[in-house]
C-alpha cells in the first residue's frame, strides 16, 4: 500500500462516519487488526482513519504503588499501566502504532475541545513517535459530509496548543489534587479499621460537596414560621372568580380575623383596572447546561444522561458537537439548508416552512460564547436508524429549540383588577397570549398560561361570595437535583462543562448523596466535616474558581502551566502533611461513618410480623447466603425471613408496597433490568401476576 | 461531653453543632410564633415537632425539649 494520510478519531463512531463521508464512493472500507476497527477510504490518496476509545494515556505517578502519599511527581503513560481493567489499550495502542508506521500525513480529528485536544496529541506524541509538530488538525461540530469534506480540504496547519496546554494542566491539577487527597482519606480510614473504602475528594467534588451539605443543614435546621393568605371568590357574569388579598403574606392571627370580620356581608367595588402588554422574547440557543437543564425538568434525565444521548445523536450526525458553552448560532451553519432538511419530517414541516418565509432569519442568541463550538443545533439530516424514546426525545426538543429562536417574541397581556371590599383590596389577575409567535414552535415544551377575565368596568359593583383565609407556614429551601447543582455549578464557575455532570455522578457512586432529589448522607456530612476542619482550603469555592480562571488563562495565552502547577503543590503540601499528622482521628471519624453508611444501606424498614424490631439484610449462620430478616430472628424472638436472590445489589427504596404496605427493595443484577420487590409471599400484587 | 440528641460532641447548651443550630433557630423563631398566634413556649414546642415542614433535626431538638420539660433559653 501507499503511504497514506493517517486520521486519528476520538471513537470508533467518528471514524465511520469521517471515513464514509472523505471516501469518493462513500464506502470507506473496515479492517480489523487484533480486534481493533480502523478505515480506509479513497480520494485524492489512500486514507486510514483509526478511532481512539477516549482517553488513551493518563497521568500517572512516577513510582509504583498505590499504599502513600504525598505524590508530586507524575508523568503520562498508556492507561493500561496506570489502571486495572485497562489491558485492552495496549492492542489499541500497538495497532496505531503500527498504521503511523506507513504515513506520510498525519491529521488530528478528535473533537475539538480541550479533551479531544489532549486525546489527539497523545497518541501523536507518544504512539506516532513524536508527529504531533507535523500534524494538522480537522476542526468541525457536527459529523455531517460537508462539514468534514470541508474540515479534510482546509485542516488547520497545526495543533491548537495552547488548549492542549490547557488541558494537559487541567488533568495534571486534578490528578494532583485527586490522588493525594483520595488516598489520605482512604487510607486514614483503611488504617484505622483494617477495611477498604474508596473516600474520594478532588478540587471541584469537594466545593459541590459543600454546597449540598450548606443546604441539607438549612433544610435539617429548619423551623417554619406560621403566615396566612386571604383570597376572596367573586362572582362575575354568573362565574367565580378568585382574587388575592392586596397584602401575600399575612403575620398574625388577629389581623386576618379583622379582615375577615370587616369583608362579610359586603359587596365589592371595582377601584382600577390596569392593562399591560409586554414581549416574551424566544429562548437562546441550547449550550450544553441549559439542555441538561431543560432535559431534567421535562424528562427527568439526569445531566450525565442527557450528555450521554446528545453524544450519540452527534455520532449519528443528528445535532452539532454537545459540549459547548456557546448560545450564538453563526449564519456558517445554513439556517436555511437545515430548515428545509428538517420539513422532511410532518411534524416540522410546517413550521419549518413558516420560517424559511420570513425575510431573515436571525436567531435569538445568547451572551455566552465558546471560541471551539457554535450552540447546539440540528444538523438537518435525519436519522437513519429508529432511534430509542430518549433520543427522540432529545432530538425533538434540540430540533424545536432551534426552531423556537428564529420565532418572532411572543406578546402577551396581564389585565389586574382591583376590587375593594369595605376598605380591603382585592386582586383579580387575567392572563392572555395575543400573539403566539416563537411560543409555537416550541410547544410541547413551553405552555403560556391563559386566565381570561370576563369584561369588567370600573366602579362595576360585584358579589362576593366568600372571603377566606388559608394557614401556610414557611418552606425550608429545596433540595438540590441533578439539574440544579449543575446550574449551581455553572453559575459559580466550578468544573467544566465536560466534567460537572461526571461530578455529580461520583457524589452518587461514593454515597455521599443518595435519591433524586438530593440527600446528603452521614457519610456525606462526615467527609465534608474532615476536609472543613483539617484542610479549608480544598473545600474553598473562592480557591476552586481562581484556579479554573488560570487555567482558561493558559488557553489564551496568558498563563504558564508550569506557574499553576507549582502553586497547586504549594497549596496541597501543607494540606496533605495535616491530614497525615491527624490520621488516626481522620480514620476513626471516616470509619465509623463508614461503617453506619453500609449499616443504613442493609435497613429495610420496621418488621411488618413483630413490631419490634427492624427488617434488615441478614447473611445465614449457616451457609453464610443472604436473606430479609428481622433483627429478633437470631434471638428467635421472630421468625420474619424472606428470599433474596444472591448476587447484585439490593437497596431498600424507603417506600411502602402500594398494595400491602410492607417496605420495598430495588435490585440490580448485571445484565438484567433493575426491579422493585416486594418480599412479603402474601402481597395481593402476587396474586394479580398468576 | 456528647450531645443530648446524638453521639457527637457537644459544643453549646449540651448540643453538638449541628442540633445547636437547630437549637437557635427554634428560639429565633419563638418570637414570630408568638407574635402569630399568641402562643406559650410549651404550645409552640409541640407545633414545632409536629409540623410536616420543620427539619429534622429541629424535630429532635423540640422533641427533647419537651421530653426534658425545656426552658427557653435566657428566659
Amino acid at each position: 500500500m501507499e503511504r497514506y494520510t493517517l486520521i486519528i478519531t476520538e471513537k470508533p463512531d467518528a471514524a465511520y462516519r469521517i471515513a464514509s463521508a472523505l471516501d469518493l464512493n462513500g464506502k470507506a472500507k473496515k479492517v480489523e487488526d487484533n480486534g481493533v476497527p480502523y478505515y480506509v477510504a479513497e480520494r485524492d490518496k489512500p486514507i486510514v482513519v483509526v478511532p481512539a476509545i477516549g482517553h488513551l494515556y493518563t497521568v500517572a505517578e512516577e513510582n509504583i504503588g498505590r499504599n502513600y502519599y504525598p505524590v508530586f511527581n507524575f508523568r503520562w503513560v498508556p492507561r493500561y499501566i496506570a489502571e486495572r481493567g485497562a489491558k485492552q489499550i495496549r492492542v489499541w495502542l500497538e495497532t496505531i502504532s503500527k498504521l503511523a508506521q506507513g504515513a506520510d500525513t498525519y491529521i488530528d480529528a478528535c473533537d475539538y475541545d480541550i479533551e479531544g485536544s489532549i486525546i489527539g496529541y497523545c497518541i501523536l506524541k507518544y504512539a506516532c513517535g513524536g508527529k504531533e509538530n507535523v500534524a494538522r488538525r480537522m476542526k468541525y461540530s457536527t459529523l455531517t459530509k460537508e462539514e468534514l469534506e470541508q474540515a479534510y480540504e482546509k485542516p488547520l496547519p497545526k495543533l491548537d496548543f495552547a488548549l492542549i496546554e490547557a488541558g494537559r494542566t487541567r488533568h495534571e491539577v486534578d490528578w494532583l489534587y485527586g490522588v493525594n487527597l483520595t488516598r489520605a482519606l482512604t487510607l486514614a480510614a483503611k488504617d484505622w479499621s483494617g477495611k477498604y473504602a474508596t473516600l474520594s475528594t478532588g478540587r471541584v467534588q469537594g466545593p459541590t460537596l459543600r454546597f449540598l451539605v450548606a443546604r441539607e443543614k438549612a433544610i435539617r435546621s429548619f423551623v417554619p414560621t406560621p403566615y396566612w393568605e386571604i383570597k376572596a371568590e367573586i362572582e362575575i357574569d354568573g362565574k367565580i372568580f378568585e382574587a388575592e388579598y392586596e397584602r401575600d403574606v399575612i403575620e398574625t392571627k388577629g389581623e386576618v380575623e379583622a379582615v375577615l370580620s370587616a369583608c362579610k356581608g359586603n359587596d365589592g367595588i371595582v377601584e382600577s383596572i390596569e392593562e399591560k402588554r409586554f414581549q416574551q422574547m424566544p429562548p437562546t440557543p441550547f449550550d450544553i447546561g441549559a439542555l441538561q437543564s431543560e432535559a431534567y425538568s421535562l424528562f427527568g434525565y439526569t445531566p450525565r444522561r442527557t450528555l450521554d444521548i446528545a453524544q450519540r445523536l452527534y455520532l449519528d450526525a443528528l445535532i452539532s458537537y454537545p459540549r459547548t458553552s456557546s448560545q450564538k448560532l453563526p449564519p456558517a451553519i445554513n439556517y436555511e439548508g437545515i430548515l428545509k432538511s428538517l420539513s422532511a419530517v410532518p411534524e416540522y414541516n410546517q413550521f419549518a416552512a413558516e420560517l424559511l418565509a420570513k425575510k431573515e432569519l436571525k436567531p435569538n442568541e445568547g451572551k455566552k460564547e465558546d471560541p471551539a463550538h457554535p450552540a447546539i443545533y440540528p444538523t438537518g439530516n435525519l436519522p437513519e436508524r429508529i432511534l430509542e424514546e430518549p433520543e427522540r426525545r432529545i432530538w425533538d426538543l434540540v430540533v424545536r429549540r432551534f426552531m423556537a429562536v428564529f420565532g418572532e417574541p411572543a406578546i402577551r397581556q396581564s389585565v389586574k383588577v382591583c376590587v375593594n371590599v369595605n376598605g380591603h383590596r382585592f386582586i383579580l389577575r387575567g392572563r392572555q397570549t395575543i400573539k403566539e409567535g416563537w411560543l409555537r414552535f416550541y410547544e410541547p415544551y413551553v405552555r403560556a398560561e391563559e386566565v381570561l377575565l370576563p369584561r369588567i368596568e370600573k366602579g362595576q359593583q360585584l358579589r362576593i361570595v366568600r372571603v377566606i383565609s388559608e394557614d401556610k407556614f414557611t418552606k425550608p429551601p429545596p433540595r438540590y437535583n441533578p439539574g440544579s447543582l449543575l446550574r449551581k455549578m455553572e453559575e459559580v464557575g466550578i468544573g467544566t462543562k465536560a466534567t460537572r455532570a461526571d461530578i455529580i455522578q461520583t457524589l452518587y457512586d461514593r454515597k455521599y448523596v443518595r435519591d433524586e432529589r438530593m440527600v446528603v448522607t452521614d457519610l456525606g456530612f462526615e467527609v465534608l466535616e474532615v476536609l472543613k476542619r483539617h484542610c479549608p482550603t480544598i473545600v474553598s469555592i473562592k480557591l476552586t474558581r481562581n484556579l479554573e480562571e488560570r487555567m482558561d488563562k493558559i488557553q489564551a495565552n496568558l498563563e504558564k502551566r508550569e506557574n499553576v502547577l507549582s502553586d497547586v503543590i504549594e497549596i496541597l503540601k501543607p494540606v496533605v502533611e495535616e491530614l497525615k499528622s491527624k490520621e488516626k482521628i481522620i480514620g476513626e471519624q471516616l470509619s465509623k461513618a463508614v461503617r453506619k453508611a453500609r449499616l443504613e444501606e442493609r435497613i429495610i424498614g420496621q418488621c411488618p410480623i413483630c413490631g419490634t424490631g427492624t427488617l434488615m439484610v441478614l447473611y445465614s449462620r449457616k451457609t453464610g447466603k443472604r436473606f430479609i430478616g428481622c433483627t429478633n430472628y437470631f434471638k428467635k424472638q421472630c421468625n420474619a425471613a424472606f428470599p433474596l436472590p444472591q448476587r447484585g445489589f439490593v437497596r431498600p427504596l424507603g417506600k411502602k408496597c402500594p398494595k400491602c404496605g410492607w417496605p420495598t427493595v430495588h435490585i440490580r443484577i448485571k445484565g438484567k433490568r433493575p426491579w422493585n420487590l416486594c418480599f412479603n409471599p402474601g402481597c395481593p400484587s402476587k396474586e394479580d401476576r398468576t | 461531653m456528647k450531645c443530648s440528641i446524638c453521639q457527637r460532641e457537644a459544643l453549646h447548651n449540651g448540643f453538638c453543632e449541628l442540633h445547636a443550630k437547630a437549637y437557635e433557630n427554634i428560639v429565633k423563631k419563638y418570637e414570630f410564633w408568638k407574635k402569630a398566634l399568641n402562643i406559650s413556649w410549651k404550645e409552640y414546642l409541640r407545633e414545632v415537632a409536629k409540623n410536616p415542614f420543620t427539619g429534622e433535626w429541629a424535630k429532635e431538638v423540640a422533641e427533647h425539649l419537651i421530653k426534658t420539660s425545656g426552658e427557653q433559653s435566657g428566659t
